[in-house]
């Protein structure tokens, strides 16, 4: 679907621009926000390490591996004692038959209690794109089962309350988005993607995950409005908006083929961490067997967001090419060319 | 005291309907718990709930998700379905017949856009249904939703009401069941859901099943649905086999799982008024379109 005609701009646009209370709610939530944002901003804004780890498993210690990556990616858990912290994971349509399609429940977990352990006050939320029985989703990808166990608190980011803030990135024609509180009230975003080919995008990481945290209430169960808008446009738009982001990616059982939904499962047994969610994805990308450059999202936050060059991009932990293992995708023309050698189809 | 009187005393004491306990009030809880109420007898807590829609819709016609944001309107139609019944239940009230035909004419304003998709293999995206947003495509519960409203006020031979009623059996998957509304995308049939399956075929009523995918729909519902389904997706697949004529002997079994889970957890205005029309199976005015109420003694003890 193409960006959308000026005359037919989208209601819940239309919306941020005479809706005065919840203009006031949005930009007295984003200013509470934005009062811790400039140390963590500083703290973290040049950091573009990504710490990659193998031979990971569910049942492994993966709160160690979360704790490793923090430190070598230049985290400092100081500045986050005391501070709201919101875990987003992938749960756009969760299937017990398909598990490598949502963020395990234990990745979820052992990041909370990383977070919990430095002192932040956790929560958990997500906003699933494609249902609108959040308790299904929840129920379906065992998240349930294991944020009760774990004392974590969830909140279905679909139906919370919004406020509007103005669009920093302006890729799209959107004036702004609505944001629950929970996003705007965070000092710190976690993104917690899991790694999947794309099959309109090329593949979906740290950066598309976030379009999870907009709010099906107010643009729908899909959030049509940003497909109107330009996929990859307003994946930009969304995280030059957000407060400070980093990453943890569930790479343990990926999925490759026809993602993000319908794909099938490929074990990898890694697990991602970086404080700059770009250099992540480009990360991720190569891994994946992609040239980040020429997936859309990544050219436009490229230099913008964070770097997407391998020279600019440390590394800790293994090394993306010792653990490069191409993704297979599906024959369409848009993921064409994608790839740093050749296309690979199912 | 049984389970139902519980959900409805605790809808009926609630002043503020939202999807979560302790929520703010919000358009759609708001008119299911009235329905719910509504269906159940216990008018004269119905009508704070009718009268407080009363006083949200717009000037338009449309009602937004809760107060304070008046977009998007897709609420609206649950809005038309609470007065309507009120209009039955609590006296010929000229107010509610005013507020539900302003509503119908904005929703029949209102279509999904099809124009810059060129090409797409699952449906046939030229089939009007409804959007959640206003300038987006059409998708299943928005559409079933504006349906339902349509046809439970004298709407349903409307051509708009013909081409929704159309659109949903397109959105329906081969197999049976629909999801949010895609159905075969990159070569492969897409998963069903149980909640916008349920909501599709309560909109659909007794449309006659040319293709098999309603019969299969109903097979779909009928194979997946048990006593830990959870709230929201249990309550509308009862309804939608409560629409085909197959209400299921252990539904009310399944409800009470359902309630006690929802009040344990977080007791939403929302779920217990869906668990609440749920339980009324072919009576639901929702599926059978007579919108007398239909208490029962125990129930009436509450009121």
């Amino acid at each position: 679907m193409s960006t959308l005609a000026p005359e037919k701009k989208a209601e819940a646009q239309q919306d941020g621009q005479f809706d005065r209370r919840a203009l006031l709610v949005g930009v007295g939530a984003a200013a509470a926000a934005v009062v811790g944002a400039p140390l963590l901003r500083r703290a973290w804004a040049d950091k573009a390490t990504v710490f990659i780890a193998r031979n990971q498993r569910y049942d492994g210690p993966l709160e160690q591996t979360i704790r490793d990556g923090l430190a070598a990616t230049g985290f400092d858990h100081a500045l986050i004692r005391g501070r709201k912290v919101l875990l987003k994971p992938n749960l756009v349509e969760p299937t017990k038959k398909c598990p490598q399609m949502t963020t395990h429940p234990a990745v979820v977990v052992a990041v909370a209690n990383v977070f919990r352990n430095f002192g932040a006050e956790v929560v958990v939320g997500e906003g699933p794109g494609h249902m609108r029985d959040t308790e299904m989703a929840l129920v379906e990808s065992g998240m349930q089962d294991a944020l009760d166990d774990a004392g974590l608190r969830f909140v279905d980011l679909n139906y919370s309350q919004t406020g509007w803030i103005k669009n920093a990135g302006r890729a799209t024609v959107l004036d702004g988005f609505h944001f629950p509180r929970e996003v705007l009230e965070a000092d710190l975003i976690v993104s917690l993607p899991k790694m999947k080919t794309h099959h309109w995008v090329g593949y979906t990481g740290a950066l598309k995950n976030l379009y999870g945290v907009i709010p099906g209430i107010k643009y729908g169960w899909p959030k049509n409005v940003l497909h109107y808008a330009g996929i990859p446009q307003s994946i930009y738009d969304i995280n030059a908006t957000l407060p400070k982001t980093i990453s943890v990616v569930d790479g343990i059982l990926a999925m490759e083929g026809d993602g993000p939904i319908m794909g099938s499962a490929k074990p990898m047994g890694l697990i991602l961490v970086g404080t700059n969610n770009t250099a992540v994805d480009a990360t991720l990308g190569r891994i994946m067997g992609f040239e980040p450059s020429k997936i859309e999202y990544l050219n436009l936050a490229g230099g913008r967001l964070g770097p997407i060059g391998d020279g600019l991009i440390g590394q800790h932990g293994e090394r993306w090419r010792d653990v490069e293992n191409p993704f297979t995708l599906i024959d369409a023309p848009q993921l064409r060319g994608l790839r740093r050698r050749g296309v690979l189809v199912t | 005291m049984s389970y139902l009187e519980v959900v409805l005393d605790r809808l009926a004491a609630s002043d503020v309907c939202g999807y979560q306990a302790g929520a703010p009030a919000a358009t759609e809880p708001t008119a299911v718990a009235a329905l719910a109420l509504l269906a159940h007898g216990r008018i004269e807590r119905a009508r704070r709930l009718t009268e407080r829609l009363l006083e949200m819709q717009r000037k338009d016609g449309s009602l937004g998700i809760d107060r304070v944001h008046a977009l998007p309107g897709w609420p609206t139609a649950w809005a038309i379905l609470a007065w309507r019944a009120a209009q039955s239940s609590q006296g010929f009230d000229p107010a509610y017949v005013l507020a539900y035909e302003r509503g119908r004419d904005w929703l029949l304003g209102v279509a999904g856009d099809s124009g810059d998709i060129v090409q797409w293999e699952g449906h046939d995206v030229h089939l009007r249904g409804w959007p959640w947003v206003v300038g987006t495509h059409s998708w299943v519960e928005p559409t079933s939703l504006a349906l339902l409203a349509l046809r439970l006020t004298g709407r349903g031979d409307s051509p708009r009401a013909r081409e929704a009623t159309a659109m949903l059996e397109n959105r329906l998957l081969p197999d049976g069941g629909c999801n949010y509304g895609n159905t075969i995308v990159f070569g492969q049939a897409l998963r069903p859901h149980l909640q916008p399956t349920g909501l599709a075929l309560l909109a659909l009523g007794n449309q006659a099943d040319t293709t098999g995918r309603i019969g299969r729909s109903v097979e779909y519902l009928q194979r997946e649905l048990y006593e830990r389904t959870t709230t929201a997706s249990l309550s509308y697949g009862l309804l939608g086999l409560a629409a085909r004529g197959a209400y299921p002997n252990e539904a009310n079994a399944w409800l009470r799982a359902a309630a006690d889970r929802t009040l344990a957890r977080d007791a939403s205005s929302y779920k217990l008024g869906l668990i609440a029309l749920a339980s009324l199976g072919p009576d639901c005015p929702l599926v059978s379109g007579n919108w007398e109420a239909t208490p029962t003694s125990a129930v009436e003890v509450g009121v």
